[in-house]
């Protein structure tokens, strides 16, 4: 168990680190899309720097004060249950804690906690924001769950490690080519929880203030802004290991998630932002009939 | 045993001397009747004893010393004397009810009374079928002589109209006894049947004039708009001795002469008594009178009986018992309630709302009530029961579908009557005045409706023993209402441990499972009960009641001692829900819901019985064509108990308008009834097939479809009880949906999860209920910021709405884990994608429900609110430590149910294998996966306490600030109320997806109650007063009933 702790630590350490950088390049390839010159790579770290240096910090309340850390612990969490690189004593993590339904439950730890601490500050905004996540996060679980449900008829399993095992052996056996449709509404779907256009109207980042963390500052935005890079790396490590045929090295793993969040910057640098309600009609139009369409496939024809 | 003479000479010798007494002695003649009932009546209990014990049989008693024909015989059996007894305590009580208008009017009440209870003994009693003739004749004069008791124009009008009425029927009558003669040269009923010879066209149609005038005067459909006006126009004690006493005895005399009917007059009469039996109870869905409502009521009543004695060559030797339970029922119910309106005294419902201000005659009001409408322990229960099992024995579904029917619209009615009483506006100014004598006799009518209904049961077809003890605690705290809560609370709680503590053990697998849910229900909602001061009368009484009935359930092995409880049980949490401020509209759509679903189960189970002959829960176990439809039947009628969509719309309103402890009893608990119900059907008819179609797969289609659809409306309410209830539709869609995978998971799904609603609605329901009892506001958006007020309270939410929304750590990640697996197991995967759905929308009430109250901005007018009480709490924390265990080690729960499970599902359940951690944290093993809680539990609690710890030694000067110290453009916020988001929190969500929670269900039954309605106005349009057209009424139904049976159909 010592050494599972140990091995935990250097995963998230790695990761996260990663993550940073990720971010980095993410914003100075949108700047560049907008013919701006853009920050420099590791202007995150700059940033956390930043905000740990603040030598004022407030809480609003327990809930407040305990929100950041409810945040953070779901995406470390989400990270952790997770099997990361196929084959790997370092990277299987505490996924014997739980299956996919364990991922797919746990990434609203960090959501909910967040957004009781949000509200607690008392600032509308937060609220609003709030609303706008969870009202559009049920939407996109619609779709993702029918690729997710798609996958484990497949399957026959909702292991992660089995989902992993059963595409080894060839770029064919991947999800991608053996349940396309499946993995066509889970792409789609996961464009909502990347917080990037045109989904990311919860955030709001160009306009006022606004969303949950609103009142966020110091250490507060430190784990915010970590969370913010391990959570979606968790999210496209479980695409990869969905959809992609996982990984079975660090590196295969750097660039399957690289691509599977470029995926979300392709479409987030070409599209404008869609209001909450026109997201959710979106997510339940082609995304969902895609969905159903996958279960049917694999309900009827697979087996 | 005394000799029926001496009725006849006390009747016409007392009359006469009252007669030649004249007015001197006026002020004698009271307590002289009231004796000489009291002598009727003990004639009939002289008769009755060696009739029970079986000392004596049919006797027939000679008169003037001849034998029939040349003079006339009577003949006393158990039929006879029954009747007798009814109609002379009647007319004792009656007495005493009249009693001061018998002293202070004139002589000739009192006589007119006399010879009238005489002469319906001697018509109960005669064999000769002139004789009977002449006693009518005297029943007209006596029975019209008395509506004009009241001089005013109502009862002149009516008792004319009367006197017309009586005359055609007279001529029917006579005309043909006078055919019987002519044909058969006797009119003594034993010769007639004994000589065979009624085969002749005249013959059969002497007999069907002589039947035909007796059902006239019973009152049938349409014919009836006479008998109307008498009961809406004449003293309501007329209205009690024509609806209960003159119709009893003619009932009889009806029954006496139906041995000589033919087979196709007993089915035109059947008719006539079943359309009379729904058209009265529909037209009296519109009535506004109480006296008129009360006339329809009586009708319907008595057309049911005609009904059943009709049925008799279907039925066979069950009849008598059958009709007369009926009859008793209706007989001392609608007497009481008559003599109740003769003390109320008003000519609208709303009227009658006086009545809660003396509790006494809200309760005898209540007796009668759920008498008419067939509840236990009346006799009338019994009687449905029996009929309805005979019914069924016979095949005789389409008569089953019109008394159900009827049944239903009955209970309409009523429910909204008593609705009405317990809840309307009192609009009058003055006080009832309670006369002891003129309340005594409907105390007297509810005293021997509860005593027959308690020998009832040894009447039945099956033996069946009833558990009463559970019931005694009814009885003991309505005797002590009067005491202080904390003691009638303690005296429950003190019950249920102790009954508990022996019953439990004796109880099984689901049973047990139930048994522990209520029980241990039972004691945690209670204990809320000691943070209220005063009696809290009433209270408690039918708390009891609630759970007797769902402790009786889980002990009950027979399908009527089920029926029974749940009975027991819908009539209890009915007045709790009712005792709710603005619980009335609800109140009732519970009960018509509730008694929709009953009357389904009352059908499903006696068809059950019909197929297999099996009269305990065996009779599921069925292979018949019928057996899809009785399947579908049953599981309708739980479904009302469980809310599911379509069947739901009654429960918001019921769980939120509730009293705060009430709540939780109706939605941890009660709801549990219509699941365990479920279990005990599905677990033996399994799956069951219409036209090809599995019937489970479209329950689980309902299942989901119920789970979206609360939790959607869940998440638009701005009420937060209102909120919670639709919460427990949705959950209660998860159950359905688990039961309908019949699986090893799937049921392991349904019974975790109906273990963890009843924890997380209880205390999430005692949670609000206590921030009510300091706010004293629902609507979320009116608080705001209570954290700091009420931190305890804050936490049990906390925990509540994380295990409620099944994210780990917490226990309610447990239900979803198996629910995937069960329906990968299934293949039922797109309904499985749509719970895992509807799960995600349980996050958006969630997080309302302690956003909107708790956090945001505190407003100005609950800056003092205090936390909520300790008894208020403690429930609610005992609650907490069971979540608690069963999140950190789920296996406690889970192993113990599969445990359970595998003898009835031995495929396909959960594998609980160790783990590296010794203390019970076992992995879950499934076919598809795997979990171990204590792992989640461990990790995620290491994870975010090590980044705390960081936070903390980061964040060492951290400082509190106030309120409004947010970042705002540079401004301070005005005031907390224009800067707590929360009403319409979801609007964008509305705007994109709202159309689904358009009320469809409720317009559906709204369309269904309003053609009901509309069909009752237009029919009732035929009363119109005028006693010409109620003449030409009596004509036509004669003519159309005569066609009918001879005309060939």
């Amino acid at each position: 168990m010592g050494e599972k702790i140990l091995y935990a630590f250097i995963s998230v350490f790695l990761t996260i680190n990663y993550g940073f950088l990720l971010n980095g390049l993410i914003r100075k390839i949108y700047a560049r899309v907008g013919r701006r010159h853009g920050i420099p790579f590791y202007q995150m770290y700059i940033d956390l720097l930043k905000s740990l240096a603040l030598r004022t910090n407030i809480r609003h309340g327990v809930m407040f004060y305990l929100g950041p850390v409810f945040r953070f612990t779901g995406g470390i969490g989400l990270f952790l249950f997770m099997p990361v690189i196929f084959g790997s004593e370092l990277f299987a993590n505490f996924s014997f804690s739980g299956d996919l339904l364990l991922l797919l439950s746990f990434q609203f730890f960090g959501t909910l906690g967040m957004a009781l601490g949000a509200s607690e500050s008392g600032h509308p905004n937060s609220a609003i924001g709030v609303t706008r996540g969870l009202a559009q996060m049920t939407a996109v679980e619609v779709p993702f769950v029918m690729a997710l449900m798609a996958i484990a008829v497949q399957y026959q399993s909702i292991s992660l490690h089995e989902i992993v095992a059963a595409q080894q052996g060839g770029i064919t056996n991947w999800t991608l080519f053996t349940n396309p449709l499946a993995v066509v509404a889970g792409m789609l779907a996961v464009l909502g929880s990347f917080m990037r256009p045109p989904f990311d109207v919860v955030l709001a980042p160009q306009e006022i203030p606004i969303g949950p963390p609103t009142e966020y500052h110091s250490n507060y935005m430190v784990y915010l802004q970590s969370n913010r890079a391990i959570y979606p790396l968790a999210k496209s490590i479980l695409i990869m290991n969905l959809f992609f045929g996982g990984a079975t090295s660090f590196g295969e793993m750097m660039l399957k998630t690289f691509l599977v969040i470029m995926w979300s910057v392709f479409v987030g640098v070409s599209f404008p932002r869609f209001r909450v309600e026109q997201s959710i009609r979106w997510f339940l139009g082609i995304p969902l009939i895609i969905g159903v369409l996958a279960i049917v496939y694999v309900q009827f024809f697979l087996n | 045993m005394v000799s029926p003479f001496y009725l006849l000479l006390v009747g016409l010798g007392l009359g006469f001397l009252l007669g030649l007494l004249g007015k001197k002695f006026k002020q004698f003649t009271a307590p002289i009747i009231t004796l000489a009932f009291g002598y009727f009546t003990y004639f009939s209990i002289s008769w009755i004893i060696p009739f029970l014990n079986s000392e004596i049989t049919e006797t027939i008693i000679y008169t003037a010393g001849f034998k029939p024909p040349f003079a006339i015989s009577l003949a006393i059996g158990m039929n006879e004397i029954v009747i007798s007894l009814v109609i002379n305590l009647l007319g004792f009580l009656s007495s005493i009810y009249l009693w001061n208008r018998i002293k202070n009017d004139s002589v000739s009440l009192g006589t007119v009374l006399l010879v009238l209870i005489m002469t319906l003994n001697l018509i109960v009693f005669t064999r000769d079928l002139f004789n009977i003739f002449v006693w009518l004749e005297i029943i007209a004069i006596s029975s019209a002589g008395l509506i004009l008791l009241d001089k005013n124009k109502l009862s002149f009008s009516a008792g004319f109209k009367y006197l017309l009425a009586s005359s055609i029927i007279s001529s029917l009558y006579l005309l043909g006894v006078v055919l019987i003669y002519f044909t058969n040269g006797t009119l003594f009923l034993d010769d007639l049947l004994s000589n065979g010879i009624l085969t002749s066209a005249m013959s059969v149609s002497a007999i069907f004039l002589v039947l035909i005038a007796l059902i006239i005067e019973l009152k049938p459909f349409p014919a009836n708009g006479w008998a109307l006006d008498i009961y809406e126009g004449a003293n309501p004690a007329i209205g009690a001795l024509m609806s209960g006493v003159i119709s009893t005895a003619i009932l009889f005399v009806f029954y006496k002469l139906l041995i000589l009917a033919t087979p196709q007059m007993f089915w035109v009469f059947t008719l006539i008594g079943i359309l009379t039996f729904l058209f009265s109870n529909l037209m009296a869905l519109v009535q506004n009178n109480p006296n008129r409502l009360l006339g329809y009521s009586s009708i319907s009543q008595i057309g049911l009986t005609v009904a059943i004695l009709s049925l008799k060559p279907i039925i066979g030797a069950n009849t008598e018992i059958i009709a007369f339970g009926i009859l008793i029922a209706h007989a001392f119910a609608k007497t009481g309630l008559f003599w109740i309106s003769g003390i109320i005294n008003g000519n609208k419902l709303e009227d009658w709302a006086a009545v809660r201000t003396r509790p006494f005659l809200l309760v005898l009001f209540g007796v009668f009530i759920f008498a008419l409408s067939a509840f236990p322990p009346f006799p009338s229960f019994y009687a449905k029961w029996e009929l309805m099992l005979a019914l069924a024995n016979h095949g005789q579904y389409f008569w089953m579908l019109l008394i159900l029917l009827g049944s239903m619209l009955e209970a309409v009615y009523l429910f909204r009557w008593l609705g009405i009483i317990v809840k309307a506006e009192i609009v009058t100014e003055e006080n009832i005045t309670l006369d002891y004598i003129k309340l005594s006799p409907p105390i007297f009518s509810a005293l021997i409706l509860i005593i027959a209904g308690y020998f009832s049961v040894y009447f039945m077809s099956n033996t069946e023993t009833i558990n009463y003890l559970p019931l005694l605690a009814v009885v003991v705290l309505w005797a002590i209402d009067f005491l202080p809560v904390w003691v009638k609370n303690t005296l429950l709680i003190a019950a249920v441990v102790i009954y508990s503590y022996f019953k439990l053990p004796l109880l099984h697998d689901f049973n047990l499972i139930f048994g522990i849910i209520f029980m241990a229900g039972a004691i945690l909602t209670l204990l809320y009960g000691y943070s209220v001061k005063g009696k809290r009368p009433g209270f408690y009484p039918i708390a009891a009641m609630m759970y007797a009935g769902l402790i009786t359930m889980v002990e009950a092995s027979t399908l009527f001692s089920f029926f029974f409880a749940w009975e027991i049980m819908t009539v209890g949490s009915y007045f709790l829900i009712l005792r709710g401020k603005n619980s009335q509209p609800h109140a009732l759509s519970y009960m018509l819901f509730s008694v929709g679903g009953a009357l389904l189960l009352l059908a499903g189970f006696t068809l059950a019985h019909s197929i297999t002959g099996s009269f305990s829960f065996d009779a599921f176990v069925m292979n018949s064509t019928l057996s899809p439809w009785i399947f579908l039947m049953i599981t309708i009628g739980f479904l009302t108990k469980t809310a599911s969509l379509g069947l739901h719309i009654w429960l918001p309103g019921a769980h939120s308008e509730a009293e705060a402890d009430v709540s939780p009893m109706v939605s941890g608990i009660l709801l549990k009834a219509g699941v365990f119900g479920l279990i005990i059907l599905f677990l033996r008819m399994g799956h069951q097939y219409i036209y090809g179609i599995d019937l489970m797969y479209i329950l689980s289609w309902l299942g989901v479809a119920t789970a979206i659809g609360g939790n959607l409306m869940a998440s638009f309410q701005e009420d937060m009880k209102r909120l919670l209830a639709y919460s427990s539709v949705g959950q209660l869609g998860y159950i359905l949906f688990g039961l309908s995978l019949m699986s090893h998971l799937g049921w392991l799904l349904a019974l975790s999860a109906s273990i963890m609603h009843f924890m997380y609605k209880t205390m999430l329901f005692q949670a609000i209920g206590g921030v009510y009892s300091r706010t004293h506001e629902r609507r979320m958006y009116r608080l705001g910021g209570l954290i700091f007020q009420m931190p305890m309270t804050f936490i049990v939410v906390l925990i509540g709405i994380i295990a409620l929304s099944g994210v780990p750590p917490l226990a309610g990640f447990a239900g979803k884990w198996i629910s995937f697996n069960a329906v990968l197991q299934q293949q039922y995967y797109l309904q499985g994608a749509a719970m895992v759905i509807a799960g995600a929308i349980a996050f958006l009430y969630l997080f309302r429900l302690i956003h909107a109250p708790f956090l945001g901005q505190l407003k100005d007018n609950l800056r003092h609110v205090k936390e909520a009480s300790f008894w208020i709490l403690l429930p609610q924390y005992i609650i907490i430590t069971l979540v608690m265990a069963f999140s950190a080690i789920p296996g406690l729960l889970l192993e113990r149910l599969g445990t359970i499970l595998i003898k009835y599902f031995p495929e396909g359940g959960l594998t609980w294998v160790n783990s590296a951690i010794s203390f019970g944290a076992r992995t879950a093993i499934s076919q598809y996966g795997y979990w171990n809680g204590t792992y989640v539990m461990i990790i995620s609690m290491g994870i975010f306490i090590i980044l705390l710890l960081v936070q903390w030694l980061t964040q060492r000067n951290n400082k509190k600030v106030g309120q409004f110290n947010i970042v705002y453009s540079g401004e301070r916020p005005s005031s907390p109320e224009t800067t707590h988001f929360a009403y319409n929190f979801y609007a964008h969500y509305n705007k994109a997806i709202g159309f689904l929670t358009y009320p469809f269900a409720s317009m559906f039954w709204n369309k269904i109650s309003n053609l009901f309605h509309d069909i009752a106005n237009q029919t009732r349009l035929i009363y119109d007063g005028n006693g010409q057209s109620y003449l030409i009424h009596i004509m036509l139904f004669f003519l159309v009933s005569f066609y009918i049976l001879f005309g060939g159909i």
